[in-house]
């Protein structure tokens, strides 16, 4: 396993992309797809000044690399996942998808359901926090078990 | 028994508090804890439906006996990402 493998998937603070880039590509890939959520400044009219990510911590390390596995097991690629706890501000990274594939095809089907696996199946939460000085979190989805998706 | 239920992302406004103690009988089930928070916090009564409850590092069934001294967790609705 690389250094890069062994590390939590979880991470307190902004990600850094480059971090979790250091893989070398396999010889065999000809795709590299990697997918970067960001703190916005905006959200249904509200203008947002920072976002404080929550999570159960044990469950949630547990369930990014589930879904690490089951997105290399579905698609035949190399999967790397990576989430942020704590406070975020505007423009910071909270979330990276790194799929490593033989082809663009696989790599862009693979990331896409990877992020949507880690939306709907990771126990984090996003607490808003408005220049107005208010603060909520937003109401996300029933949490899905990794096989359902 | 006593039980400790810890109060993750929103379920921590709704119940006011990070962690509940809550006293059960023995043999009561993960459904029996929700019903005793639902009795107490009308803001968790309105979205218990939508709420899974952790153990450890799993997601645990709501009909699994607990055992004096159990933590578990509320799971509400996530926004990952």
């Amino acid at each position: 396993m690389s250094e890069l493998r062994s590390r939590p998937r979880l991470r307190d603070g902004a990600l850094n992309l480059a971090d979790w880039l250091a893989e070398p590509q396999p010889a065999t890939a000809g795709a590299l797809n990697v997918f970067a959520g960001t703190v916005r400044n905006t959200h249904e009219g509200h203008a947002v000044g920072s976002m404080t990510y929550h999570a159960h911590r044990a469950l949630a390390e547990a369930r990014l690399r589930e879904i690490e596995a089951a997105a290399e097991a579905r698609f035949g690629v190399s999967a790397l996942v990576a989430h942020a706890v704590g406070k975020l501000e505007i423009g910071e990274i909270s979330v990276i998808v790194v799929i490593r594939g033989g082809h663009r095809a696989e790599g862009f089907e693979a990331c896409r359901w990877t992020i949507d696996a880690i939306k709907s199946a990771v126990p984090i939460w996003k607490e808003e926090h408005y220049l107005d000085g208010e603060a909520r979190f937003l109401e996300g989805v029933p949490i899905q078990p990794v096989e359902s998706l | 028994m006593r039980i400790t239920v810890e109060c993750y992302g929103a379920s921590a406004r709704w119940c006011g508090s990070d962690a509940i103690t809550l006293d059960l009988a023995t043999g009561a089930t993960g459904n029996d804890a929700l019903d005793a928070l639902a009795d107490r916090f009308p803001d968790f009564a309105a979205r218990r439906s939508n709420v899974a409850i952790a153990s450890g590092d799993a997601i645990a069934s709501p009909t699994a006996p607990l055992a004096d001294g159990d933590v578990i967790a509320l799971i509400p609705p996530v926004s990952a990402g």
